[in-house]
């Protein structure tokens, strides 16, 4: 399965890539850090190669929201920080409806776009206000409000419950 | 009624338990289904199994970058790193998640990891180390690894099974779940069903309920209406409820035109509506009630049109719900009233009929005993006198007939006397042998007469000294005794008396037979009644009144007894009797007076009477027993005489002209007169028995009925005057006997052509005085009757009418025609 998803993955950025020309492109800044994150697909806002690449001080800028909740992966509650996914995908003008998100070790998995609502998950870059390790499921992961509604406590959204995330591709 | 109410009660809990334990078990449930619905849908685990694998995965990533390492040196060492950091993770996760604690409880998962981790730990400086040093112990590296494989691979293994066994106790605990689930539908579905049937049944208690009360309304109903009575319902101000028919019927009113109405202003009487108010304002006041529950009474109602009438009413109180309700049952005695006034009407019209019947009764013999006394006392002075052999023989036929009739008379004077209830009976003590020894004796010469034998014994041992009403006990048996002589001729008449019963008192029967004609069968049942005559064809036999046997029955119902006959014509009769009597013991025989002692003569007796026939036949009797007698004519001449001079005796006739004997009885009783305490004796043919009592009321000491009988003349003297200081000392020792010429018969009647001859000269000379003429005209009457001239009787009462009225001219006429009847009159002779 997770072989197949790889290439089903690889073979749709291909695709993306070919039709990013015909979008109408706002320039976003460049990153100035290591990118943590890159976006691509259906995307109005670039920085570049038809994608979005983010460092550690472009995600902040966006704006931080604060997630207290327990996990099933980590002992106690945390306090997770980072971008809501609303946000972001607004930032870079996202105009598919679903996402493939991809992990360091290319754990991909699908989110639906209708998932980014306010109140939402969110691309936390800090657990308990310190930046997460890749050794500790950073820098990035993708962390839904699992104690504020039981919606959010399915095995469906555990899955999409990505860490060491470093890829998303709109389509 | 409690049992019942008791077992409802037990159902109800039983059915709140029900419920409860239903709502309970539906509250589990819905707990139970929603946990496990919660479990369900908030799946507290990711993927484990995948995680787990992932982990063994990873960790095959990581050692195959460093044999890849290992082998192209040229290769740079950020592939060893990112793997490294990616397991790292991995581990962390298996080690820290919430999801793997219970995991980690397990030794054979717990220390593999912790050993991975702390070889992991302990490559951390050299990983993130200079890249040199990472290169050169890049073998060290994958030596390690090869050697925490097999760690990885228990990690893995173990989780699996431990969520495999975790797995399978879900599935037992959801399996349980629905088993409960199912269960409770069960016992949710089986209560319903209870309730369900409950439900039914008390629908159908109710509907059964329901039924019963209509039938139970429809009956009320049907009573209330086809009810005779009236009834009023009412409130307690005395509003009317409910009126049923007949009392629409009864007071002529209709129920919608009276509801809400006050009896008080529709139904009661205005006499009676003071009374009526003030009866609801004590009930209200204090409940007190006269009326109400004291059953039947009888009060006078109005109906709607006014009219008054009489009911009977009876009044209750009811309750329904709060309301106190009164209830009156009324009915319309009207006619009841009617017929028992009549009733009453009828019973003194009866009673007074009665009374009339018993004074008429009282009348008719004194007015027949006179005249029977004046023949019957001829009768006995004329056997003194020479008569040849067919003058005598008519003589006894005429003195039988004479006395005959008197018994006739006497007979209805018994009744009379016995239905006047004066008669009470009087026990005495008597020696019956005595009693029957003299009844035969005294009977003898009669049956002798006809033929018969007569005698009478005991059977069996007998009871002599008895306590019992001898005289009348002694009538009884001498009118059985008549009747049995007068039946039988040439025969055998018998008394037979036993006790038939020892004791106090014993009982005896007496018997008296016959071999008469005897009596046929359908006569009798009606022989005790009055008037009843049995038919016969003795020739010979004398007929009577019918009253005989109707006083023996009176006279034997009146001792306690009872009497009854068998008979059978042609062969006789037997007459039976059964009488309580009380045995005493015979009592002292004391030598006294005896009847048979001689009755003393040579008496001043003073004899008081109007009539002169009377006073005639009665001197004649006194003088023939040796006494001097001293005539008065009316109450006034023997007051005066008696005030002058002592008798040993006074016989007052009752009935007189110008002073009663009653009054001169009391006139001369009064003050200290020489005869005030003299034995003064009514003479008098009134023997009625309220007369005797008036007699003595009045201070007379005995009574001597008439007509004169030389015996009971005799007792009398006896009783009065035997054995007594004489009260009158006779000067000389001549008595005043008169010689006579004529017979005394013949001079009477010379006395009374004389006295009517000088009456009718007076009379013709027309006096003023009307009084004298009456009292002279009913002296002569009162003879003229005795002297065969009834003829001049009738026309002198006619003139003492005439007289007493004042009226002239009748008087005149009256007069006139007298005289033709004493010219007319045949030669007077004393004749009954």
């Amino acid at each position: 399965m997770y072989i197949l998803t790889e290439r089903f993955a690889l073979a749709a950025g291909m695709l993306l890539f070919v039709s990013i020309n015909a979008a109408t492109a706002a320039e976003l800044d460049a990153p100035t850090g290591p990118v943590l994150l890159t976006i691509s697909g259906e995307l109005a806002n670039t920085n570049g190669d038809g994608t979005a690449a983010f460092d550690l001080e472009m995600l902040r800028a966006l704006g931080a929201t604060d997630i207290t909740t327990d996990t099933i992966w980590t002992p106690g509650t945390i306090t997770f920080t980072g971008v809501e996914l609303k946000t972001l995908l607004d930032h870079v003008g996202a105009s598919g409806d679903e996402i493939d998100a991809t992990a360091i070790n290319d754990y991909t998995v699908v989110i639906p776009v209708s998932d980014a609502v306010e109140g939402g998950p969110i691309v936390a870059y800090e657990m308990d206000g310190e930046l997460m390790s890749r050794r500790d499921k950073g820098p990035l992961w993708l962390i839904y409000p699992y104690s504020s509604n039981s919606e959010y406590r399915t095995e469906v959204i555990y899955s999409r419950s990505i860490w060491q995330l470093d890829r998303m591709a709109i389509k | 009624m409690t049992l019942a109410t008791g077992f409802r009660r037990t159902g109800r809990a039983v059915f709140a338990v029900l419920a409860l334990l239903c709502l309970l078990a539906i509250g589990i449930l819905i707990r139970e289904v929603v946990k496990e619905l919660r479990f369900l849908s908030s799946a507290s685990s990711d993927n484990v199994h995948w995680t787990l694998s992932q982990a063994e995965v990873e960790f095959l990533e990581f050692r195959n970058a460093v044999n890849w390492a290992r082998t192209a040196p040229e290769t740079p060492l950020s592939t060893v790193i990112v793997e490294f950091d990616v397991f790292y993770s991995r581990t962390s996760t298996l080690a820290n998640g919430s999801l793997y604690s219970s995991l980690r409880e397990d030794p054979a998962f717990d220390a593999p990891l912790t050993e991975v981790r702390d070889r992991l730990n302990a490559m951390i400086p050299l990983i993130d180390g200079p890249r040199d040093e990472l290169r050169a112990n890049l073998d060290d590296l994958a030596a390690q690894a090869d050697e925490m494989r097999i760690l990885v691979r228990k990690i893995a293994t173990t989780g699996l099974q431990h969520f495999a066994l975790e797995s399978d106790a879900l599935r037992t605990s959801v399996a349980v779940t629905l088993l409960r689930l199912a269960v409770l539908t069960g016992l949710l579905l089986l209560a319903l069903a209870v309730l369900l049937m409950h439900a039914r049944r008390t629908a159908q208690q109710t509907e059964k309920r329901g039924k019963e009360l209509a039938i139970a309304y429809a009956r009320l109903n049907t009573i209330l209406n086809t009810s005779l009575d009236a009834v009023v319902v009412t409130d307690t101000q005395g509003r009317i409820q409910n009126f049923n028919p007949a009392a629409e019927r009864i007071f002529a009113c209709r129920l919608k035109d009276v509801r809400g109405k006050r009896v008080g202003d529709i139904m009661v009487p205005e006499h009676l509506r003071d009374a009526h108010e003030a009866g609801m304002a004590r009930f209200a006041a204090d409940g007190d009630h006269r009326v109400i529950g004291q059953g039947r009474i009888k009060l006078e109602a109005m109906r709607c049109s006014g009219e008054t009438f009489p009911v009977e009413l009876a009044i209750e109180t009811a309750h329904a719900g709060e309301e106190q309700l009164m209830v009156a049952f009324l009915r319309d005695i009207s006619h009841r009233v009617a017929a028992e006034n009549e009733l009453v009407m009828a019973r003194d019209k009866a009673l007074a009929g009665e009374q009339a019947k018993a004074e008429f009764l009282a009348m008719m013999t004194h007015e027949i005993r006179t005249p029977l006394n004046g023949i019957l006392g001829n009768l006995s002075l004329m056997e003194d006198t020479k008569l040849s052999s067919d003058q005598s023989r008519y003589m006894r036929n005429m003195k039988i007939s004479g006395e005959l009739l008197m018994r006739h008379v006497d007979a209805v004077l018994d009744v009379a006397r016995f239905e006047s209830g004066a008669d009470k009976s009087q026990e005495d003590v008597t020696h019956l042998g005595h009693l029957f020894q003299d009844i035969v004796d005294s009977q003898s010469s009669a049956a002798h007469a006809r033929g018969n034998a007569l005698q009478w014994g005991w059977i069996g041992t007998p009871e002599e000294w008895v306590e019992v009403d001898s005289s009348r006990l002694q009538q009884i048996l001498l009118n059985l005794l008549g009747n049995a002589i007068k039946f039988t001729r040439e025969g055998r008449i018998t008394i037979e008396a036993e006790v038939i019963e020892r004791g106090e008192p014993a009982k005896i029967e007496i018997r008296v037979s016959d071999t008469g004609s005897g009596i046929a069968e359908a006569d009798l049942a009606r022989i005790f009644e009055d008037f009843q005559t049995v038919s016969h064809q003795v020739s010979d036999s004398v007929g009577g009144t019918g009253l005989g046997l109707g006083i023996v029955r009176r006279f034997v119902q009146a001792m306690d007894g009872e009497i009854g006959v068998e008979s059978t014509l042609g062969e006789g009769s037997t007459f039976w009797l059964r009488i309580p009597v009380l045995p005493v013991e015979s009592p002292v025989e004391e030598a006294g007076v005896g009847p048979e002692s001689e009755a003393p003569s040579d008496l001043e007796i003073l004899l008081v009477e109007d009539n002169d026939i009377n006073m005639q036949l009665a001197y004649e009797v006194l003088v023939g027993m040796g006494h001097h007698v001293t005539e008065a004519r009316n109450g006034q001449e023997a007051v005066e005489i008696a005030g002058k001079r002592p008798f040993d005796l006074v016989l007052m006739d009752i009935r007189m002209p110008v002073m009663d004997g009653l009054t001169a009885t009391q006139k001369i009783r009064e003050g200290d007169g020489p005869n005030w305490d003299a034995p003064i004796v009514a003479f008098s043919a009134n023997v009625l028995p309220e007369a005797k009592d008036r007699f003595a009321a009045a201070g007379m000491s005995d009574f001597l009925g008439k007509p004169l009988q030389r015996s009971e003349l005799a007792q009398i003297i006896i009783r009065f005057c035997a054995g007594r200081e004489r009260r009158v000392k006779l000067e000389g020792n001549t008595p005043l006997l008169v010689e006579q010429k004529e017979s005394p018969m013949e001079k009477l009647r010379h006395r009374y052509m004389t006295e009517t001859a000088s009456l009718f000269e007076w009379l013709a000379e027309l006096p003023e005085d009307n009084d004298a003429i009456a009292d002279r005209a009913h002296q002569i009457a009162g003879s003229a009757a005795a002297f065969g001239q009834p003829g001049v009787r009738e026309a002198l009462l006619l003139v003492e009418q005439a007289a007493e009225a004042g009226d002239r001219e009748d008087l005149v006429v009256a007069i006139s025609e007298a005289q033709a009847a004493w010219k007319a009159a045949p030669e007077p002779s004393l004749v009954g």
